[in-house]
Order: structure tokens, then sequence, then C-alpha cells
């Protein structure tokens, strides 16, 4: 009896923790959220629990600022970026996974090295690269950034070569299956999960990332959302309830994508991230 | 014939892309970082080591960024570590049904991006009009001038990184922990041994190798750090890295001698000197986390 007693207020103290700590990471949110609705002026007047009536307002103050067009410029490379590396680290993972040839260790080999290069080595020289091509006043800079990931080669080989099974590879070529039809029709399907996990990663990365929209974009026209809420403030200077919104609005599809993927997106970063 | 070239085709866009945008940029950077350019002009000189060599002897703002980020290396790496550890046993012990709300509400930081993170710091943690000194008042306490002094603003950026990424490191040891099967705690449990025995003498030692991986990754992240601390005073009449330069990183002294300066060549040399410092780093954790066992 005693001791059922004590395990009780444990798991409660334990709990009391738990609540509290998830609290404290959940209230800048929280916060984000309910401050986007309210007016400046009542702001600072207190600290506000229930959301204000003025979310209506903020937003059309917004919708005046182009932060559609910014919404669009992060949607448009995000999705570019990741399709596109997506379907890089695929064939690659799948030829490293499922081919003997001819150096491939050593080339294997290089795409790990690769790993250890940290992104901002050759951050000058990719801006002079985009200059010299003409592409930055685009937003072509942030599309290929980055779509040659080491992680994602990396990352296809090892699912590749534990979930797909040679035996498959086989009945496709026995059916006359062409060697890229085998990926597409037969191997894609299988792997979809990992898939899932490196769209994840890799829009996350690029839908958040910073420093290279903020040393390669120079006209506003091709700014993505943390750079023109960044760099942006001044207009918004007066209005810090639709700076807000703007950030609520900005953590949507993330939050939506990662409630749905939360699994997958875990798993890949379990796998081993290298973000950082 | 053909299926031989096949995997070769496969591989070509990587290594295309690799070529393109990553191995041209870091040979060019390096080549750069021997000379004077400034981006714009069409000559460029070629000064040796010059830059190297202003970076180690002549440039304190240099040496003070390398100081700032070793320091706030210390301040955030045991806390991320020790939160995210916490919570990875807390939820994994006592909360089996509801793992994964917390775990999703724990990670959710980490996905959000830093600017709205740095905003929303800087608006709790305003002077006058922040949550933080609001609820000390409340309590009694002297309004603190958090990101106005030296101090206090390590202090902040300290929170800001350990919230950040502690939702990270959880994930990370939620795994490990999956992975050690429940007869070691079964056979602890019979021999008599409480929970923090249990901790001390299962947990923690199985975990090595996440230790090894969150310690390692995380500390190259914090070396990196250069969003959080140079968005933090975005918009405010303090200096780039903060009230007495503070929390002025090596990633911001990066940013400032290239893209505010146009040290296109200085900047590059302190690129390449940053990772000759962060591989050294590296080595060494994996010696350390390695030579243990």
């Amino acid at each position: 009896m005693q001791a059922g007693k004590k395990r009780k207020l444990k798991t409660i103290v334990v709990v009391i923790i738990v609540i509290f700590i998830s609290i404290f990471a959940l209230l800048p949110f929280f916060e984000m959220v309910i401050m986007g609705t309210y007016q400046t002026d009542q702001l600072y007047t207190g600290v506000k629990l229930l959301p204000g009536n003025y979310l209506k307002q903020n937003l059309q103050n917004i919708m005046q600022h182009e932060f559609f067009r910014f919404y669009v410029n992060s949607f448009i490379v995000a999705i570019t970026n990741t399709l596109c590396g997506m379907a890089i680290s695929t064939m690659a993972g799948y030829a490293f996974a499922k081919y003997q040839f001819k150096g491939q260790n050593l080339l294997f080999l290089i795409v790990i090295s690769a790993l250890a290069i940290p992104p901002q080595l050759g951050l000058v020289g990719f801006v002079i690269e985009m200059r010299s091509l003409g592409w930055a006043n685009s937003l072509l800079p942030l599309i290929v950034n980055g779509i040659a990931n080491p992680f994602g080669v990396f990352w296809m080989r090892q699912y590749i070569t534990s979930s797909v099974p040679n035996e498959l590879l086989e009945s496709g070529r026995i059916d006359g299956c062409g060697e890229f039809r085998i990926l597409t029709r037969l191997v894609v399907p299988i792997i979809k999960p990992a898939l899932i996990t490196i769209f994840l990663i890799f829009f996350l990365w690029s839908w958040n990332d910073y420093m290279v929209p903020l040393v390669i974009t120079t006209n506003q026209k091709y700014y993505t959302i943390p750079i023109s809420i960044s760099l942006l403030s001044t207009e918004f200077k007066n209005d810090d309830a639709a700076r807000i919104l703007c950030l609520t609005l900005s953590t949507i599809p993330i939050l939506g994508m990662f409630s749905i993927g939360s699994k997958y997106l875990i798993q890949g970063l379990v796998a081993g991230s290298v973000k950082g | 014939m053909r299926r031989k070239s096949v995997p070769y085709l496969m591989i070509l866009p990587y290594f295309l892309a690799f070529l393109a945008f990553n191995i041209f940029p870091v040979v060019f950077s390096f080549f750069i970082s021997f000379t004077n350019w400034n981006g714009i002009s069409a000559t460029k000189e070629f000064v040796g080591i010059a830059n190297y060599i202003r970076a180690l002897t002549k440039d304190s703002f240099f040496f003070l960024s390398l100081k700032n980020t070793i320091l706030l290396t210390i301040l955030i790496i045991p806390g991320q570590i020790l939160m995210g550890l916490l919570m990875a046993c807390l939820l994994k012990d006592f909360f089996r049904k509801t793992r994964g709300a917390f775990q999703l509400i724990n990670f959710l930081p980490y996905l959000t991006t830093t600017v709205a993170l740095a905003i929303i710091f800087q608006l709790m943690f305003d002077w006058k009009n922040g949550i933080v000194n609001g609820l000390l008042s409340q309590m009694g306490i002297e309004s603190i001038y958090w990101l106005g002094k030296a101090g206090p603003t390590r202090i902040v950026v300290t929170l800001m990184e350990i919230w950040r990424n502690y939702g990270y490191a959880m994930i990370m040891f939620m795994a490990g922990l999956s992975t050690i099967s429940d007869d070691l705690y079964d056979a602890a449990k019979i021999d008599g041994a409480n929970w923090f025995q249990q901790f001390f003498r299962i947990t923690v030692p199985m975990l090595r190798p996440i230790f090894a991986f969150t310690v390692t990754t995380g500390m190259i992240g914090v070396l990196n750090l250069f969003d959080g601390p140079q968005l933090l005073f975005s918009g405010t009449n303090q200096p780039m890295g903060g009230p007495g330069r503070s929390v002025f990183t090596i990633m911001i002294r990066f940013y400032e001698a290239s893209f505010l300066n146009f040290e296109f060549g200085y900047g590059s040399a302190i690129a390449y000197l940053f990772f000759i410092f962060v591989s050294i780093v590296s080595a060494l954790l994996v010696k350390a986390f390695g030579e243990r066992e």
C-alpha cells in the first residue's frame, strides 16, 4: 500500500514537470497567435490570454504590403527545390544501392565526405557565381541551393538497400521494363515513406532558410517570407500586430505538414540529420 | 552494353549539381581568400596569405567573435542536452499513451523559422512592455534590461537556443531509448535498483552513441550560430551582435566582413579558418567519444 501511494505521488510530480515544460514550449507560439488578433496599441496593456477582435483588420493591413507575393515566392522556392532535390537524391541513392559499377565506392565516398562541408564555406563563391550567371535577380539561386544533398543520397541508399527486394527488379526486367521504368513504376511505390521523409526535411530547410536569401536576394520582388519579415520590418515598424500575424501565417504550412507526417519526419531526423 | 551506362546516368544529375553549386563555390571561395577582391571591381589583386594573417593577428573582432561563440557553446550545449534527455526519459516512463502529443509540442520550436522566434523573444524580453518583466514585477522583482546589457543578452540568446533545439535532442534520445531492451530494466528492478540507479547504470551508458551524436551536431550548430543573435537586434539601435557585441558570433563576423563591408577576400579567409576550427573540434569530439569505449 505504502509503495503504491509513493509511486502515485511520483507520477503526479513527473506529470506536473512535463506539463510545466510543455507550457513553456508552447507559450511563445500561443502568444504569437493571440497577439496577431489585437490592435498594436492594445498589445502592451498587459498579458493577453484570449484572442482579440482585430484579426480581419490586421489581415487587410498585411495584404497591402505584398505579403501574398512573398508567400508565393517561398512556396515556389521550397516546392521546386524540394522536388528537384528529391528526384536527384532518389536516382543517385537507387544507383548506389542496386547497381554494381566501376568507381562506385570512390564516388560514394565523395558523396559522404561532402557531409563535412559547412554550407557557409562556399557562400561567397556561390553569390559571385549566381551574379555572373545573371541569376541573382530571380528565384533561381534559392532553387538550386542545396539540391545536391549528400544526406538525401545517403538516406535513400540506406532505405532502398533494406526495403527493395532484388527479385522485384529482376521480375521487372523479365517483363521487359526499361531500367528507368523499373525505378518509377516498381521502386517508387515501395519507398514512399522515405520519399515523404525527404520531402518534409528538404521543405523545412528550404522554407526556413535565412542566410542564403539574405545575402543573395537584393530585389524586393524575390524576397521569401523570412527575409520579408526581417528586412521589411520598417514598413510594419508601428504595426507589431501585423508583423506577428505574418509570423503566424508563415508557420502554418510547416505545422500542417508536420502534424500529418510527423512520424516520417522524426524517422528521417533520427536516421542522421546533417543540419548545422 | 546499354545497361552498364544506366547507373552512371542516374548519378549524373547529383554530381553535375554537386560540381556546379557545391564544389565550384567552395574552390572559388578558396581562391578569393587569397585576394583583396570586393566582389564588384573588375580587378582583383593577389595578396597571398595576408587575409589569414590579418584574421589571426590584427582583427580583434574576429577574436571577440571566437570567444563569444565558444562561451555560448558552453552555455547552450549542456542545457540543450539535459533538457532533451530529461523530457525523453520522462515521456518514455510516464506518458505511454499521450507521448505523441507531448513529443509534437516540444518539437514545435525546432520547426519554426528563426525570424519568428527572434521577434517573439524580442517582444517577450522587451524592457518596458515585455511579458517577462511583467511577470518579474508582479513577483516584486525589479525589471531587467534584458536586451540592453551584455550579461542578460547572453542569457536571452542561451534560453532561445536551448528552447529552439531541445526538442530535437529529445527526439534523438527517444529513438535511442526505444532500442534499450526492457529486460535490462526488469533485471535491475529485481535486484532492487531504484529509478535513479537504473537511470545512471543502464540508461546513460546505453545512450552513449546518442550523446556522441547530439553533442557533436549540437556543437556544430552552435558554432554556426548566426540568425538568432543577428535577428534579435535587427530593427533596434544596438550594434551587430547586441550590446557590447556580447553575442557577436563568428558567423556574424563572416557575414559582416563579406556582405556588409564587401571584403569578399577577407570574408572567405574567415570562412576557411572557421572550417579548420570546426574540423578540429569535430575530430576531437569523435576521438573523445570513441576512446571511452
